[in-house]
């Protein structure tokens, strides 16, 4: 028993250390952090303030303010994937396969690391937001808050499982640019659900299901941004975080030991 | 004691090209194995291989007794791994490297800022820790790519070209650190194709090329294998008589005798060390004065000639 309990508390440390790395390993990015900084507050400031004068939807700015918070988590937690070229490039990749770790601990504690770092960044940003919306019931705030760091590591998991399925650093560029055409613009990250299914049925029901919308939804239920919310029992879109967040999390584990596991990735 | 590493034709592919082909290699515990061979020979493939980064096409190994196949992961517990081109991140500083990876390989946290400290200060890196990875010089690269290995002083240390790109200082601070690593029980596995290098620091050496390992043994037993490799030179004071040359030749380890000069006899024979006291007691016998000797044995260069039919510059080229 004590053994056991040894054991697991080392594994959970080697599985906090590779958390630990891709943290600092970001942050290190220093030109990319500020100049993303930057564009996020650009996009409120300038984009925002704007666009908001020209739409009809009611309070649109608080909305759009929501969804950008999510727009820029989703854009930060995809980052791990480019790390993962990155590493490659470099042979770092090598070196992280020859560790005491095991091939779970990896992948997991990437996707956790991929997700942490991302929810780190943009929590300030996000504090800007709140600054922009202000909470009304810190509750909700506090379970959107949750969901989010499960949706960022979902997105993490992601793009590490496409990162060593498609193995070319351009493809997976490609691949991440028209992603984000269709996670982000199918979704109720910057206009109601309402709007897009007016525009086309299908685009309506791609967005329902979509887990960026589950994110912009909740975060702005938390947040209290009530008009506009694409659901009515805050549990949906929160199952369907979780559902996401464990897809691609144990998706990811099976790849990567099946595609790493004997340098497949070369 | 059975041998701490053992493969079983291990081969890699990669595609048509075999890089490693049917590896039946022995490593005994405590001991430095150097790998010798050029470039492409399929050294750092067997590493990656031991190293479980890559599996093997056919074969296996056993690391401490576990199957690279189906215990990577207990293998991976035994094993350090100083790569050929150090694997940082350029964003990285020295400290953060070797640091975590101190974290990672279990130790506490008094004794990673021990060792930390006392490696980056013995390898002259302490001043440049926090110097990120991109403005470090390739030999100081190179110097925390090994500080990783000897900070975490695994049970089997496999250091591929520890020395490439440093400086001659460097390369001696390096060759007594991996010898003191051996010293504390570690087993190392020394892939170079730096002749002097294997020579000085392996207990044995195996040479490999085009992917199979032609042979392995004591570098002293490698250089003997080489049938009258050694060479002794004697100048005679006068002409050696032909009873002279014919007791010479009388020596078992004595393969040929040219004369070179009039008074100068070139004797190619094995194993110098045992038979130039007979020779020379011989010679005072008969009363011959002798005004010179020199003595040479032969290098691994010449064993890798030996048995490849190329010097090592030769089999470089020819593997790119």
């Amino acid at each position: 028993m004590k053994r056991r309990r040894k054991r697991e508390a080392k594994t959970t440390r080697k599985l906090l250390y590779v958390v630990e790395r891709d943290v600092r390993l970001f942050f290190q990015y220093k030109v990319m952090v500020i100049m993303r900084a930057i564009w996020f507050v650009s996009q409120i400031a300038f984009f925002g303030l704007i666009a908001s004068r020209m739409v009809a939807v009611e309070d649109y700015f608080r909305y759009y303010v929501g969804g950008l918070s999510i727009m820029t988590l989703y854009s930060a937690a995809i980052f791990i994937g480019f790390d993962i070229y990155e590493e490659a490039e470099h042979g770092v990749f090598e070196y992280l396969l020859s560790l005491p770790v095991t091939r779970r601990q990896l992948v997991l504690g990437r996707s956790i690391g991929g997700g942490l770092r991302a929810f780190i960044y943009v929590g300030p940003l996000v504090c800007i937001s709140l600054y922009v919306i202000g909470i009304v019931n810190p509750l909700n705030f506090l379970l959107a808050l949750f969901s989010l760091f499960l949706f960022a590591f979902g997105v993490s998991g992601m793009s590490i499982t496409l990162a060593v399925v498609i193995k070319s650093s351009d493809r997976f560029d490609i691949l991440m640019g028209v992603l984000d055409a269709l996670i982000v613009r199918l979704s109720t990250a910057m206009y109601p659900l309402s709007f897009v299914k007016e525009a086309n049925p299908l685009y309506g029901w791609i967005a329902n299901f979509n887990p960026v919308t589950f994110a912009a939804d909740l975060f702005r239920w938390g947040a209290g941004i009530e008009a506009a919310l694409s659901f009515e029992n805050p549990l949906l879109p929160f199952l369907g975080i979780v559902m996401f967040f464990a897809f691609f999390t144990f998706l990811g584990i099976i790849l990567y030991d099946k595609t790493i596991e004997g340098g497949g990735w070369r | 004691m059975p041998p701490i590493i053992r493969t079983e034709n291990l081969t890699k592919r990669f595609g048509n090209f075999t890089a490693v082909d049917h590896l039946n290699l022995e490593v005994n515990e405590g001991e430095i194995l150097g790998l010798l061979g050029p470039n492409g020979a399929g050294k750092t493939t067997t590493i990656l291989m031991l190293a479980t980064v890559i599996r093997p096409t056919e074969g296996t190994a056993y690391v401490g007794g576990y199957d690279v196949r189906k215990n990577p992961d207990k293998v991976r517990e035994l094993l350090g791994v100083a790569f050929q081109e150090p694997k940082l991140l350029w964003v990285s500083t020295s400290w953060d490297v070797v640091n975590w990876h101190a974290k990672v390989c279990g130790l506490s946290t008094q004794e990673r800022k021990r060792r930390v400290r006392e490696v980056l200060e013995a390898l002259d890196m302490w001043d440049y820790r926090h110097r990120s990875v991109h403005a470090l010089s390739g030999g100081m690269r190179k110097r925390v790519e090994i500080a990783k290995v000897l900070i975490q002083r695994p049970k089997i240390a496999i250091v591929d070209e520890p020395t490439a790109q440093i400086d001659i200082v460097g390369k001696h601070k390096i060759w007594r650190m991996l010898r003191e690593l051996r010293e504390e029980g570690t087993t190392i596995i020394l892939a170079t194709n730096e002749l002097y290098e294997a020579d000085v620091l392996s207990d044995r050496v195996g040479i490999m090329h085009r992917g199979k390992l032609l042979v392995c043994d004591t570098p002293q037993k490698l250089k003997d294998s080489i049938v009258g490799g050694d060479i002794v030179e004697i100048q005679f004071e006068s002409d050696p008589s032909p009873k002279i040359v014919e007791e010479l030749e009388h020596f078992r380890e004595v393969v040929k005798i040219i004369k070179t000069k009039a008074s100068t006899l070139r004797l190619y024979l094995n194993r110098v060390e045992e038979v130039v006291p007979k020779i020379m007691s011989t010679l005072m016998k008969e009363g011959v004065a002798v005004s010179s000797i020199r003595m040479s044995e032969p290098s691994l260069d010449d064993v890798f000639a030996h048995y490849t039919g190329l010097t090592l510059e030769e089999a470089q080229k020819e593997g790119g």
